[in-house]
């Protein structure tokens, strides 16, 4: 029985203009999922719902085996949570904001958050609404982090910081994984950060979950094929492509079922493969969406 | 209910309103000072600056603790501290009124040393003072209600003008009523059983609006 | 936490290729001794900022291949016997030669024509060395 941190069942929310639609998520203990998602997608949502801080419509939501909303005050001791519009208050130092956090949660490292303080060039005594966007992030994860939760959720947590900042974010998040009983969720428009450190990846459209796999599963089933058609010949009809482009003669087919006995199939109806193309998440998501909003009636 | 969470919530909304405090506190006391100037309209022009001065301060820290917290964004990470929206709840509204207290009862012991003292103000404008004083306490409960339960500022901003129409109309009709009028001139205090009522409408709506805001509060499924 | 192996974003294969490759370098020049402990797959995964599973899938190769040994709870170690030099470059070539010849294939050459440009390459590395050795 696999230990799930995070665990929605059949979870829906209906709201005027939108709706979240049976969303079932799985999340085991020791693993970093990477949720992706256009704006407005329903990342936030489910994230809020996860926290609860929204409660949702139909469904159970469980995190930490908690059942949520309900027991969400004991959920929270090992939650550490930054979304990208949230802000601490200006007026106040980082280092009132440290003594209020750790004044809340006894596993609240005071070394690490000092370690952390000069990782990423902080200074405790200045007020919030003297610091840049980028140090505000930092601030926000820094008060996350040193509280050694055992759930880190992100929302978008490396948008609008410059590549040293990022990469020094990306480095605490994959320490914090150095432990097998801590697990992070994090939404990023950055498929390149999420293809980079994901266990697990998610994609979300119009509130619906398209696809959810382990990284590596997306990476070796997706593929993108070239071929040379003999003139006068056809393009030949694979199962799991889902997309065929290029040209007449050099089409390009997209598939998320890939197996090597495709190659032989192709070259056996004529068509020389050109070439074997992986794809980066990036691709793989936008090839997703594309196909779900053409083949599913909106 | 986690009470030393709670706890810790107003203590972190008494630090961040420590300058409005103490404004409020020293702006109270200079309002007494005016009406210390003597005399019956000097009493009622000070009267009517500390209740205005009482209603603005009442209706800042609606405003900064509670609609902000949305407006600010902050509302988040208050929210992912390990509290409960009721926890939440309980304190947002006894550490606003906690903080009205202050200047509030600033305020209310300095009239009423202005009452104990010779040649001060005459008795019998006891019963009405202290109606008027709960009729204030009344309207922060409203402000903050508003405040709370809507976190909109256009709303509690509409709570705040209504309320403080409605103090210079209730002080005009209770002023007026038969059983506090005819006692107000004398020089000793007269407890009428209207007077009494009145207090008790007074308190008993005090307690019906902080707990329809718990209802109000708790029936929220959408907290962000 | 600076680790000894560098991933490149910009190479284009998997990453738990590119994990493979450099370790499989590291034993066969001798770096990473026979029988020595190699970082846990989740200490490699936190240095390199990769994913666990991708670690996870490259040491699991790896093991298949019989470079590593996993022991359960205790870590991970290079595989005791040698001879690892000669197998990694065997695998190489046959890389190379693969690509080699589905090349010649897009380009339409002959095996014949194939195998002539292969001889022509040798003989341009003997070419070069020669200068150095009548040194």
């Amino acid at each position: 029985m696999m230990d799930l941190t995070v665990d929605f069942k059949g979870v829906s929310k209906r709201y005027a203009h939108f709706n979240l639609d049976n969303i079932n998520l799985e999340l085991p203990t020791g693993s970093i999922m990477g949720f992706i998602g256009a704006n407005g997608a329903g990342k936030s949502t489910t994230i809020r719902i996860l926290m609860g801080l929204v409660h949702q419509d139909a469904g159970t939501v469980k995190v930490l085996g908690h059942a949520m909303p309900a027991e969400q005050a004991a959920a929270k001791m090992d939650i550490g949570f930054v979304s990208e519009d949230m802000r601490l208050y200006a007026a106040a130092t980082l280092h009132w904001h440290m003594n209020f956090v750790s004044s809340m949660f006894p596993k609240w490292d005071q070394a690490y958050a000092d370690k952390l303080i000069r990782r990423f060039d902080l200074k405790p005594q200045q007020k919030i609404k003297g610091l840049s966007h980028g140090q505000r992030v930092k601030a926000a994860l820094l008060l996350a982090l040193a509280r050694k939760p055992r759930l880190l959720v992100l929302d978008e947590p490396t948008t609008g910081l410059d590549p040293v900042a990022r990469r020094e974010v990306l480095g605490e998040l994959m320490a914090v994984l150095a432990d097998e009983d801590r697990t992070i969720l994090f939404s990023s428009h950055n498929t390149q950060d999420v293809e980079q450190i994901s266990d697990q990846i998610t994609f979300i459209d119009r509130g619906k979950i398209i696809d959810s796999d382990n990284k590596e599963a997306f990476l070796d089933q997706w593929r993108r094929l070239r071929l040379v058609l003999p003139q006068n010949s056809e393009v030949p009809r694979l199962p799991g492509v889902i997309d065929v482009g290029g040209s007449g003669r050099l089409p390009v087919l997209t598939t998320n079922r890939f197996d090597p006995g495709m190659l032989t199939v192709c070259q056996d109806l004529g068509a020389t493969v050109q070439a074997v193309d992986s794809m980066t998440l990036e691709e793989i998501f936008v090839s997703s969406v594309q196909h779900r909003r053409e083949t599913v009636a909106v | 209910m986690n009470y030393s969470m709670v706890k810790r919530l107003i203590l972190k909304d008494w630090y961040l309103q420590r300058i409005a405090i103490a404004a409020s506190v020293l702006g109270g006391i200079g309002a007494l000072g005016i009406v210390c100037l003597g005399g019956q309209a000097a009493f009622m022009a000070g009267l009517v600056l500390l209740i205005t001065a009482l209603i603005a301060v009442g209706a800042h820290l609606a405003i900064a603790t509670m609609v902000n917290e949305r407006k600010e964004q902050t509302l988040s990470f208050v929210m992912s501290l390990p509290i409960s929206h009721a926890e939440y709840t309980l304190s947002k509204l006894l550490g606003t009124l906690a903080i009205f207290m202050v200047p509030y009862l600033v305020l209310v012991f300095g009239s009423l040393a202005l009452f104990a003292i010779p040649h001060g103000v005459p008795h019998g404008l006891l019963p009405f003072t202290t109606i008027m004083a709960v009729e204030i306490l009344l309207n922060t409960c409203l402000m903050i209600a508003v405040a709370l339960v809507t976190e909109s500022q256009g709303w509690t901003v509409a709570a705040i003008i209504v309320g403080n129409i409605s103090i210079n109309i209730v002080g005009y009709f209770v002023a007026h009523l038969s059983g506090i009028a005819r006692g107000m001139q004398g020089g000793s205090v007269n407890w009428s059983t209207t007077a009494s009522v009145t207090l008790l409408v007074e308190f008993g709506l005090i307690a019906l609006m902080l707990g329809s805001t718990f209802y109000f509060q708790s029936r929220k499924r959408d907290f962000l | 936490m600076h680790s000894d192996l560098v991933i490149s974003q910009t190479d284009g294969r998997p990453m738990y290729l590119q994990i493979m490759e450099q370790i499989k370098l590291r034993v066969s020049v001798g770096e990473w001794a026979a029988g020595q402990e190699i970082p846990s797959i989740r200490q490699l995964a936190v240095s390199l900022r990769v994913s666990v599973i991708t670690v996870k899938r490259a040491y699991l190769e790896l093991e298949r291949e019989g470079v590593i040994i996993t022991q359960h709870g205790k870590g991970s170690i290079v595989a005791p016997d040698a001879g690892l030099g000669p197998r990694l470059h065997e695998e190489e070539l046959t890389e190379h030669l693969e690509r080699a010849a589905r090349l010649g294939e897009v380009l339409g050459l002959s095996k014949e024509e194939l195998a002539f440009r292969l001889e022509e390459a040798s003989g341009r590395m003997v070419d070069d060395r020669q200068p150095k050795e009548m040194e």
